[in-house]
C-alpha cells in the first residue's frame, strides 16, 4: 500500500512529519532497525560466505584449507554424479514448489474467505502434516509409492523426479497455506465485495483481487517451498529411484568418506546463479519501467 | 450459502493431494505401530496387535531426551522470534516496497546452500583454532580459544540459523498486511511508537505470528541432525530416537509407537501453550473491549481512548 | 527417451480418410499392445521371487549398455568409473545411501524392481540380505580377477564362499589422541576409558554408532563383543551410561573429517582410514597419534554385490571384475584411504607416495586382533543402551 491521502496531503504542506521524513529526520529506532535487518542478514550468510572462500581450497578436505586454487571446481566437471545431483535437486524442487503454491494458495484462500467447520479438520490436517517426523513420511511413503506404482500398475509413481516432487511438496502445502492464510484471514473482504458490486464475475474477482492482495504471501511461500525442497534430504532419500539422487541425499552420504571441497564449489555456482538471477529480474523490472515497478511493489507486499 | 460451500471447494486439490500422499503412508505408519518386530532381520509385522510397542516407548530415555528437546525448542523459537520479528518489521515497514521482493530472497539465499553445508560453515566460524576465536583472543574479548562447539549455545545457534526465514516470512506477511494506514492512525491519535505496535500492529498480524511460531517449533522439536553437527551430545533430540528405530535397529513398530508419541506430545505441548496464552491474554483483553451501542454513562463499561479494536481472530 | 518423429503425410480422398486414421490407429494400438504383451511375458519369466535367493541371471553374454550403482558417497574412484565406460561401454549411474539399513529398506520395499545393479552392503549386513533374497549370486566365471584379492579379504564369516560378495574395502577401529594434553602412552580400549574419564573429560567423542561404542567396552574387556547374555550388557549399560556418558561431548563416527583437523576434541575414537585423513589433513599432524588399540578391535568390511533383479547383470560382473585388477584396486586406495583388500599392495603403495601406510596395513598379528560384527538378537538391546547413553551424555 502507498502513502495515504493524510500524508501526502502532510507532506506537501509541511514537508516533515509522520514517518515520511526519510531525509530529514530519522528516528533512533528508524536507524536501530536498520542496523539490526543488516547485522541478521550478515548473521544469515556468515557461513555461506566461509563456504564460498573454501570452495577455493585445493585440498583433499572441505574443512581444512591447504592453499587457493580452482581445482574444485574443475573436479565437478569429471563427477557426474555431482551434476546429476543438482540438476536432479533443483528440478525437483521447482515442481515441487509450483505444486505446493498452487494447492496451498487455493486452500489458504479457502480457508481465510470461506470458512466453515471443515476448516478445523483442514487445519488439524497440516497440523499433522507439520507434526510429522520426516523419517516416519520417508517410511510410509516408500511402500506407498511402490504399492501405487508396481502393485496398481501407476507407471508414472516409478519416476524418480515424480516421486521426489511429491515428497518435498507435502510440508511446503501446509506451509503455503499458513502463509497466504495469515495474508488474508482477519482482512474484511471489502474489495471483493466492491468487485463483484461492479458487476465483476467470481472468477474475474479472485484472479484480479483476491489473487492480487494474497500475492505477497504467494511469491513469499512459493520461494519458502523451494527453500525447504531443496533441503529435502530423508524422504528424499528413501523415495529416490535409480538415476535420481538428489544434492542433499548425496552430500549426506559423502560425509563418511570425507566431504571434499567440490562440495563447497557447487554451492558457490548455485549461489553466484541465483544472484545472477536476482539481479537481471531487478534490472528487468526497472527497465521496464513504473507499471514493473509496481508490479514488484504489489509482489513485495507495497 | 451456495458461495460459502463453492468457495470451500477451492481448498479440494489441497485434500485431494495431502489425503494420497499423506494421510494414507502415515496411517500405514500408525498401523504398525500396534505390531512387533518379527526376529533380527525383519522389520516389521502385524498379525498380533497390542499397544506393547506404546509401553515400550515410553521408558525414562524418551522423557529425559524429550525434556531437552521442549528446551530447545520453546527457546530456539522463542529466540528466533526476538530476532526475527524486528527484521519482518524492518521488511514490511522501513524499507522502500520495491526493495522488498529482493529482501525476501536475500533473506532465503542461504537456505538454498545445503543445510549440512551451511552448518559445516558455522562449524568452521566456531572453531577453537579458527580465525574467529584468534580474533577474538587477539582483540581481548576472549581469555581462551573459543569454546562454543559441542554446547548448548551451539545448538541454539545451529538451530536458530536454520529456522530464522521459517520465522521470518510469515511474520513480514503478516506486518505488511497491516499496513501504514491504521498505524498512522494510532499515531494520530497520540499513541507513541511502542504502543503501536504493541496494540495495533501485533495483534493485527497474530495470525501471522502464530503462523510463524508454528512453523518454527512444530518441525524443530522433530529434528535431530541440525542440534547434533554443532551442539555434539549437548544436541539430543527425540526426532534421533525415532530415526535409530527405523534406521539402526530396524524396529519399525517402535519407531512408529514412537513417532506417534511424538506427535501427540508436540500436539498437547501446543495446545498448552495456547491455554497458557489465552489465559494470559485475558486481563489484557478485557481491558481493551470497546463495547459499542452501551449506553452512555461514566460508569459503563471501559472504553479506552485509543481506537484499538479487539480483533476476535482465533489462530 | 526422445523420438524423432517425422510425420507421414497421406494424400487420400476426403471421404478415406477416418478409415485411414482408424487403420493407422488400430495399427499403433496393435503395436503397442505386442510390445508391452511381450513385455510382461519376458517380465513373467525374468527370476523373482523373495523367499529364494534367485541364482545368477549373467552368463558372460554381451554386456549391456548401462550400468547402476548404488553405492556410499564418494566411495568409487572417478578414473575408474570413466575409465570401464571408456573401455567396456556400459555408462555408470551412481547413487548414494547414507546407511545400511536404508539400503536394505529401499530394496526390500522395491521387491526386486529398484533398478539398481550393484549395491555395496558392510559384511555384517549380508546374511539378513541373503535371507530376504536381495542378493544375486555371483556367477564366478565372469570374476577372474577374484585371483589378484588377498585371500584374508576372502571368506569372512557373512559369506565364507563369496557366493554373494566380495570385498570392496575394509577397515577397524581404533582412537586417536592429542599428545599435548595426554602426555601418557595409550594403547589399550581400557587406557581409552580412563583418558576419557580424566584427562579427556569433556572433549572426547565416540562413534554414533552403537556397534562401535558397545564393542569398545567388550574390546576393553577382551570379551566377545557379539554376545547376547543379558547379565554382561547390563555391566555394559551400567558402565556406559552412569560412568563415561558424562565425560562425552560428541558422537561422530567421522571426527577425521571436522575434529582432527578443527583441534575440537582431545580423544576420538575413529577408524582407521577417517583418523588418516584428519592427520594428514590437520596442521599440526605431530600433535596427534593414532591408537590401534588392544586386546582386539572390529574388522568392518563394505563388499560389493548384485541386487536380486538387477536390470545389467553383465555389465555389473564387469564391473566387479574391472575392480579388482591391480591398477584399480591401487586407484580405488588411493581414493578412499581404505584397504581394497588386494593381495600385496603395501609396497606398491609406499612407493607411489602414499603416506601413513600404517593405517592402512596391519600385520598379521594386529588382523589376528580384529574381529567381526555379527547382527543378533541382541541389537534391541544395544540400541537402547545408546540411546541411554546419549540421553545421558545430553544431559
Amino acid at each position: 500500500m502507498s502513502a495515504t491521502k493524510t500524508e501526502t496531503i502532510l507532506r506537501q504542506r509541511d514537508g516533515s512529519m509522520l514517518g515520511s521524513g526519510r531525509r530529514t529526520h530519522r528516528s533512533w529506532t528508524d536507524v536501530a532497525l536498520n542496523v539490526w535487518g543488516v547485522l541478521v542478514l550478515l548473521f544469515l550468510f556468515a557461513p555461506i560466505i566461509v563456504i564460498v572462500i573454501y570452495s577455493f581450497n585445493t585440498g583433499r578436505l572441505l574443512v581444512s584449507f591447504d592453499g587457493f586454487g580452482l581445482d574444485a571446481f574443475r573436479t565437478i566437471l569429471e563427477k557426474p554424479a555431482v551434476q546429476n545431483a543438482v540438476r536432479v535437486s533443483l528440478i525437483t524442487a521447482l515442481i515441487s514448489a509450483i505444486i505446493a503454491t498452487t494447492l496451498g494458495t487455493l486452500a489458504g484462500i479457502a480457508m481465510a474467505r470461506h470458512p466453515g467447520r471443515w476448516v478445523w479438520w483442514f487445519l488439524g490436517l497440516l497440523l499433522l502434516v507439520s507434526v510429522t517426523p520426516e523419517i516416519v513420511d520417508a517410511v510410509a511413503l516408500l511402500p506407498w509409492f511402490v504399492t501405487l506404482g508396481q502393485d496398481w500398475g501407476m507407471a508414472i509413481f516409478d519416476d524418480g523426479i515424480v516421486r521426489l516432487s511429491i515428497g518435498s511438496s507435502l510440508f511446503a502445502t501446509a506451509v503455503v497455506s499458513y502463509l497466504v492464510r495469515a495474508r488474508l484471514i482477519g482482512q474484511e473482504a471489502n474489495l471483493e465485495e466492491a468487485s463483484s458490486d461492479l458487476y465483476a464475475l467470481p472468477f474475474t474477482t479472485f484472479r484480479r483481487v483476491t489473487l492480487a492482495l494474497a500475492m505477497p504471501a504467494v511469491l513469499a511461500g512459493f520461494l519458502l517451498a523451494f527453500t525447504l525442497s531443496l533441503d529435502n534430504t530423508i524422504v528424499a532419500a528413501f523415495v529416490q529411484v535409480s538415476g535420481t539422487t538428489p544434492w542433499p541425499v548425496y552430500v549426506l552420504s559423502a560425509v563418511r568418506s570425507g566431504l571434499r571441497p567440490e562440495v563447497a564449489a557447487v554451492s558457490t555456482i548455485m549461489l553466484i546463479l541465483t544472484l545472477i538471477a536476482l539481479a537481471v529480474v531487478a534490472v528487468v523490472l526497472r527497465r521496464a519501467g513504473d507499471s514493473a515497478t509496481d508490479i514488484a511493489r504489489t509482489m513485495g507486499g507495497g | 450459502m451456495r458461495r460459502r460451500s463453492l468457495g470451500g471447494l477451492l481448498a479440494v486439490p489441497a485434500w485431494v493431494w495431502l489425503a494420497v500422499f499423506f494421510v494414507a503412508p502415515v496411517g500405514m505408519v500408525i498401523w504398525f505401530s500396534f505390531g512387533y518386530k518379527p526376529g533380527i532381520f525383519g522389520t516389521h509385522a502385524n498379525d498380533v496387535l497390542s499397544f506393547d510397542r506404546y509401553l515400550e516407548a515410553l521408558s525414562p530415555t524418551f522423557f529425559a531426551t524429550f525434556a531437552n528437546t521442549l528446551w530447545v525448542g520453546l527457546l530456539g523459537t522463542a529466540l528466533c522470534f526476538l530476532i526475527g520479528a524486528p527484521v519482518a518489521y524492518w521488511m514490511a515497514f522501513k524499507v522502500r516496497p520495491e526493495r522488498r521482493g529482493i529482501l525476501i530472497a536475500l533473506v532465503l539465499i542461504p537456505f538454498w546452500t545445503n543445510f549440512l553445508i551451511r552448518t559445516i560453515g558455522w562449524q568452521v566460524i566456531l572453531a577453537p583454532e579458527g580465525w574467529m576465536s584468534q580474533a577474538l583472543q587477539s582483540l581481548g574479548l576472549l581469555d581462551g580459544p573459543l569454546d562454543l562447539l559441542y554446547t548448548r549455545t551451539a545448538v541454539l545457534i545451529g538451530v536458530v540459523y536454520n529456522y530464522l526465514p521459517l520465522m521470518i516470512l510469515p511474520l513480514f506477511v503478516a506486518f505488511d498486511r497491516v499496513g501504514p494506514a491504521v498505524r498512522e492512525a494510532s499515531k494520530d491519535l497520540g499513541a507513541g511508537k511502542v504502543s503501536t505496535f504493541f496494540r495495533v500492529t501485533l495483534p493485527l498480524s497474530r495470525p501471522g505470528v502464530v503462523a510463524g511460531v508454528l512453523l518454527v517449533f512444530i518441525p524443530l522439536m522433530g529434528d535431530y541432525i541440525t542440534a547434533t553437527v554443532l551442539g555434539g551430545a549437548k544436541g539430543n533430540m527425540v526426532g534421533q530416537l525415532v530415526a535409530s528405530q527405523f534406521q539402526t535397529a530396524q524396529n519399525w513398530a517402535l519407531g512408529s509407537a514412537m513417532a506417534v508419541v511424538l506427535m501427540l506430545v508436540i500436539a498437547l505441548t501446543i495446545a498448552a501453550a495456547a491455554a497458557v496464552l489465552w489465559l494470559v491474554a485475558l486481563p489484557f483483553r478485557s481491558r481493551n473491549r470497546l463495547v459499542l451501542g452501551a449506553a452512555p454513562g461514566p460508569a459503563s463499561a471501559p472504553a479506552s481512548a485509543h481506537a484499538s479494536q479487539e480483533t476476535q481472530v482465533t489462530p | 527417451m526422445t523420438e524423432s518423429r517425422t510425420p507421414l503425410r497421406i494424400l487420400a480422398p476426403e471421404s478415406a480418410v477416418p478409415r485411414i486414421a482408424a487403420e493407422l490407429s488400430r495399427r499403433r494400438f496393435l503395436s503397442l499392445a505386442a510390445l508391452a504383451g511381450g513385455t510382461a511375458l519376458l517380465a513373467a519369466c525374468a527370476p523373482g521371487g523373495s523367499t529364494t535367493s534367485p541364482s545368477s541371471q549373467a552368463s558372460g553374454g554381451a554386456l549391456e549398455d548401462a550400468l547402476s550403482v548404488y553405492t556410499w558417497g564418494d566411495y568409487d574412484s572417478p578414473d575408474v568409473v570413466s575409465a570401464f565406460t571408456a573401455d567396456l561401454g556400459p555408462k555408470v549411474t551412481l547413487d548414494s545411501y547414507s546407511s545400511n539399513e536404508e539400503l536394505i529398506a529401499k530394496l526390500i520395499a522395491a521387491k526386486g524392481t529398484s533398478g539398481f545393479d550393484i549395491v555395496v552392503p558392510t559384511g555384517v549386513f549380508i546374511p539378513q540380505m541373503i535371507e530376504n533374497g536381495l542378493l544375486t549370486k555371483f556367477n564366478k566365471d565372469l570374476l577372474p580377477n577374484l585371483s589378484n584379492m588377498d585371500p584374508t579379504a576372502l571368506g569372512r564369516a557373512w559369506d565364507p564362499e563369496n557366493e554373494y560378495s566380495v570385498c570392496k574395502a575394509w577397515g577397524t577401529t581404533g582412537f586417536v589422541y592429542d599428545k599435548t594434553i595426554i602426555t601418557r602412552e595409550l594403547s589399550t580400549w581400557a587406557d581409552f576409558f580412563d583418558a576419557a574419564q580424566n584427562e579427556a573429560s569433556g572433549k572426547t567423542s565416540m562413534s554414533d554408532d552403537p556397534a562401535g561404542i558397545i564393542g569398545a567396552y567388550f574390546w576393553a574387556n577382551d570379551l566377545d563383543w557379539n554376545t547376547q547374555d543379558a547379565d554382561q550388557l547390563e555391566a555394559c549399560r551400567k558402565f556406559l551410561v552412569e560412568e563415561i556418558a558424562p565425560h562425552i561431548a560428541a558422537f561422530d563416527s567421522y571426527p577425521g573429517t571436522n575434529a582432527i583437523p578443527q583441534g575440537t576434541q582431545v580423544l576420538m575414537q575413529a577408524w582407521n582410514g577417517d583418523a588418516r585423513l584428519g592427520l594428514l589433513e590437520s596442521s599440526d599432524p605431530d600433535r596427534w597419534q593414532w591408537v590401534l588399540p588392544g586386546p582386539v578391535t572390529e574388522l568392518w568390511m563394505d563388499n560389493w554385490a548384485i541386487a536380486a533383479g538387477a536390470p545389467h547383470p553383465e555389465a555389473a560382473h564387469a564391473f566387479i571384475n574391472f575392480s579388482m585388477t591391480p591398477e584399480n584396486l591401487m586407484l580405488n586406495l588411493d581414493y578412499i584411504g581404505y584397504n581394497v583388500g588386494g593381495k600385496d599392495m603395501q609396497t606398491g603403495a609406499t612407493d607411489a607416495g602414499m603416506e601413513l601406510t600404517d593405517l592402512i596395513f596391519f600385520s598379521d598379528a594386529q588382523l589376528a586382533a580384529m574381529k567381526e560384527q555379527e547382527l543378533n538378537d541382541s541389537q534391541t538391546v544395544r540400541v537402547e543402551i545408546w540411546n541411554e547413553m546419549k540421553a545421558a551424555a545430553g544431559a
